[in-house]
Parts: C-alpha cells; structure tokens; sequence
C-alpha cells in the first residue's frame, strides 16, 4: 500500500513536471505512481489536471503565454500516455463524445488541440476533424458518431463566419444536439447571436460548460425514456 | 484649411503635415461582395487575376467611399512566392480566403531555409506588381495604394507548424532568429517590388506575435529586431500592425522604424496614446466585424467617435473588412469621420 507522504510526493512532481513543462520527470513519475500502486484516476486528477489548472491561472495571468502553454500541454500528454490505459473508470459524473475541428478555411490548431486536450483527460469521447474542416462534415460527423456536443473553432475574423453556417445546418438537421465555439476573433455575443449553446472562453471554461452542456442532455434523455416506461 | 483629396490627406499625415481631419482608411484587405457582385467576380477567381483583383479593390473607394485602394486580399502571397502551394477554394461558392496546403519547412532541420533567388518572379509576386499598376493607373490620383506584408514571424508560421515555430522560439531561440532573418530578407525584396510597382504605403503585418500568443519579453528580444531591419529598408511610409492584445507592446512597436502603428479594438488606445504621446501615428481600432458588418449604423458611429476621442490618428479596422460589409454601414463611418469635431 502506498503511503499518503509518498503519495503526496508523487502528485507534487506530475503537477510541477506539467507547470515545469517537464516531459520526461511526468513520464518517470507516471511510472512510478503505477508501480507504487496509486490510482491511475488519482494520478491524473489530482497530479497531471492540478498541475494544468494551474498553468491557466498562470496563463491568464500573463505569466505564461502561449508557447509555455505547449510544452505545459506536451508534458501532460507525456503522463496521460502512461496513465490512461489504467484507468479503472472516470468518475465525472457524465462521460461525453464530442466531434471538434477548425473550419474550413483557417488552418489554425492551436486553440483546437488544447480544448481536445482537456476533453481527453475528462475521458470524453474525441472526434478530431482536424483543421480546415469542410462545414458539411462537422453535419456528416455529429450524425454518424451521434455526439453529445460539436465544436468548432476559427482563429481569424475572415474564417469565423463559416461557424455560423454548420450551426444553423446541425439545427436543421438535430435539434438536440449541443454547440461550442471559440477562437480569437469569437465573443460570447457573437455565440449567442449565432444560437451556439456555448462560448469558448478558454479551455477551462470549454470543459466546465462541455460538462454542463452534456450533464443536461443525460437528463433530458432519462427524462424522456423514464416518461416512455410509464 | 481646404479639403484635401484621400491621397494627399493619407500622405500628409504620414510626413507629419497637418491635415484637414483623420482620414479613414485601411492597409489590409478591403474588397467588398458589393465590389465582387457589381464587377460580376467570384472571390476565389480575384486573387489569381491582376486585373480583376485591381478592379475588386478599387471598388471599396469608387461604390462603398472608403478612402483607399488596397491589394491584395489573402495573406499567402509571400509563402507562396516561398514555395507553399496554395488553396483558394475554387470549388467554394462561400467566402473562403486562400490559405497554405503544404508546409515548407516540416521539422527543425529544415529551418535553415535559403531565400530563392527569383524570388520576386515566383508565385503572385509579378501579378501583385501589376494589380498596383493597374488600380495605380484607375484610382491613384485620387486615392492613396497600398498593400501589404507579413512579418517575418507571422510568415515563418505560415511556412511551417506554428505549434513547433511557437516552442522553439522559447527552446531555440537562436534558430528561430535566424529563421527569421532570412525571412525579414525575404520580405524587404517582395516589399521592394511594391515599390518599384508604385504603392503609397506598405503595412507589415505581425498579427503572430500578439501578446495574446507571445510574451512582451519574447516580441522585444526576438522579433522586434527584424522588423526593424524591415522598415529601416522601406522606403515608402510603412505601418505596423499587430492585433490582439497590444497594450504591453505599444512602446516596441512605436520603436520599430514604422511610421505608423496599426492596433485592433482589443487596444485601449486612450491609454496608449498617454504612452506614446501625441505626435506618434495609432491607427485603429474598430473591430471589422461586430461593428462595421454586423453592428447597426448607430453602433459605427458611436464606434468610429470612441476611436477618435481615444485619440486614432486615422479611422482604420482592427483587422481585414469583411466582405459582406453593408455600404449604409461605411457611409456611416465616412460621415462621422467627416462630421467630427475634436
């Protein structure tokens, strides 16, 4: 059994490795919270999560800027490789799938892959379109997958309007369906007047309403089946 | 003092002459559907025609009064004279602009990037100097030309992934910088050829190092220097624009040899006209979209009056206009700019 002081020391190093932007010690203390006999969840939580949690205080802060925010998340992965196929079951409350890209015409990725990167560690499902995704594949893929949530992300004023497009054509087309946007040029009057269910302020914020956004839709649905039995 | 015509108001206010009020221009993209739609072009087709891209351009100063004629409207002329093909989207009927397909450098060893020698004859950098002769010839006397380049940093993230660019330039500084020396070179000579074509002023835009992307320590020790040595080698006035958060930076860009700064509407210009003083040139801020193509009269001209009370030198966007921009909207900013007493 592991003792709480090595427990504790263990959470500490995977925590400062991702704020260090440390690959190699999160790899070495992801292996060695596994051979001590930790949780993988725990590990990941409480150690890899923690440590993120904080480089966003840091980033909003200023004190962190983009490129740290990389190698922050480069870190992070290095130990979620190690972690994730131990872990016994997430327990979030709510399991999600979410079909996310860049659209067609902005072939910026950044923003994507790091609110990919928080829907990874909360143990969501991830369709990646990738960037300079055609619109009427965001429909084709949301339809297929039947994903909780679709998100898309533009990076310039001149590739945002496209996001107004695939939201107007998934309503059509499913009305149940929840919709995220971000990216630089996206405000949340922008989202709103579009009729976006959710705004990407930053990756935190994208996960905490993701979470919300599809905690609703579970109940809905329960809601909806538990009228059926009756 | 008497009306000035656009062309002379612009240039007067770039050799720090006094001019009868602020103009309103631009010196990124401008072209308009309305310009598009009345000329018969599709977007996608005005890129790749000197000719029709001159004409697009210069119907944002004939129909809609904006007072400039800028070209071109896509961001890849430089990459692509570089080596990068391009997509234009031809197959598209929705406004797409053209964006890089291929990468040119894939990974760290192939940073170190010799500038081919015909540069200025590859690509679209022929047809650029055409389309400037063109709308030169077409609206010149009255309305000042410009175009545009990218920064060496904004460049080099279009030539290879941003995502390693933006770690190496932490990691590898030293890399990065000749990387981005060799680009600066780059530039100067696509910049040049503008010139010798006949454009009034050149901006050189370094959207990729915002603070909302780069520390202001980073801007200072590793792009600054070479967009210094790009303006100290154009000749023509030059702006510099960087959007996002600019606020920490205002003073490095005030120091970089352009003659004007160009911020968007994250910029609380108030505070930086405090910090540059009167006399430097702040073009901006209003934001393109919100307000001049989706806001109501009413909100561009409150717009455009915070902009001139917060102290602009000139009435210009934040970024490129996008093209579905209502007329009555540019008719509203060009009366307020007109009606306005400081």
């Amino acid at each position: 059994m592991v003792t709480d002081d090595k427990k504790k020391e263990l959470l500490g190093k995977l925590r400062n490795a991702v704020i260090q932007y440390d690959e190699d010690t999160a790899k070495e203390a992801a292996q060695e919270a596994l051979d001590v006999g930790m949780e993988a969840n725990d590990a990941i939580f409480n150690g890899l999560v923690s440590g993120m949690e904080e480089v966003g205080r840091m980033f909003e802060a200023q004190e962190y800027f983009v490129p740290e925010l990389l190698m922050c998340a480069d870190a992070l992965y290095a130990g979620l490789d190690i972690l994730k196929p131990h872990v016994k079951q997430l327990d979030l409350g709510v399991r999600g799938s979410v079909v996310i890209g860049t659209v067609e015409g902005d072939v910026h990725d950044i923003g994507k892959n790091i609110v990919k990167m928080m829907f990874d560690v909360a143990g969501f499902t991830v369709y990646d379109l990738g960037r300079d995704v055609p619109l009427d594949k965001f429909v084709q893929e949301q339809l297929r997958t039947d994903s909780d949530l679709v998100c898309l992300s533009a990076m310039m004023t001149t590739t945002m309007t496209g996001m107004k497009k695939v939201i107007d054509d998934l309503h059509a087309k499913n009305p149940n369906v929840k919709i995220m946007i971000g990216g630089a040029p996206v405000s949340q009057d922008i989202a709103a007047k579009w009729g976006a269910d959710g705004y990407a302020k930053d990756a935190n914020n994208a996960l905490k309403d993701a979470i919300n956004m599809v905690s609703s839709l579970k109940k809905m649905k329960d809601e909806a089946e538990a009228k059926k039995a009756k | 003092m008497t009306t000035l015509n656009a062309r002379a108001r612009v240039l007067k206010l770039f050799t720090g002459e006094e001019v009868d009020r602020p103009p309103c221009f631009s010196g990124m993209g401008n072209v308009t559907t309305e310009g598009l739609k009345a000329l018969g072009y599709k977007f996608a087709a005005s890129h790749l025609d000197a000719s029709m891209m001159a004409a697009a351009a210069a119907t944002s100063y004939k129909l809609l009064g904006l007072e400039c004629g800028v070209v071109p409207f896509d961001l890849c002329i430089e990459a692509e004279a570089l080596g990068c093909e391009i997509n234009v989207y031809a197959h598209s009927e929705d406004l797409l602009y053209p964006t890089i397909k291929k990468k040119l450098i894939r990974n760290e060893a192939e940073m170190e990037l010799v500038i081919p020698s015909n540069l200025t004859e590859r690509g679209r950098v022929p047809l650029m100097s055409e389309a400037i002769r063109l709308i030169k010839k077409d609206i010149g006397s009255e309305a000042p030309i410009g175009s545009y380049v990218l920064g060496p940093f904004t460049l080099a993230g279009q030539i290879m992934e941003l995502n390693d660019l933006l770690k190496l330039s932490f990691k590898k500084p030293d890399k990065v910088g000749r990387l981005l020396d060799q680009l600066s070179d780059a530039v100067i000579r696509v910049a040049d050829q503008y010139e010798q074509a006949g454009v009034d002023y050149i901006t050189v835009r370094e959207m990729g190092a915002t603070s909302d992307v780069l520390s202001p320590r980073v801007f200072k020790s590793l792009i600054l220097p070479y967009l210094k040595k790009i303006f100290e080698k154009l000749s023509v006035p030059s702006v510099l624009h960087i959007c996002g958060k600019t606020n920490d930076i205002v003073s490095f860009m005030a120091e970089s040899g352009a003659k004007a700064i160009s911020v968007d509407q994250k910029n609380d210009v108030a505070e930086t006209r405090k910090k540059l003083g009167p006399k430097t040139l702040v073009f901006g801020n209003y934001d393109p979209y919100n307000v001049l193509v989706a806001g109501s009269t009413d909100l561009v001209r409150r717009t455009v009056k915070k902009c001139l009370d917060d102290g602009v030198s000139a009435v210009w966007p934040g970024c490129d206009i996008w093209p579905t921009v209502p007329p009555d909207n540019v008719k509203a900013m060009l009366d307020e700019v007109r009606a306005y007493r400081r």
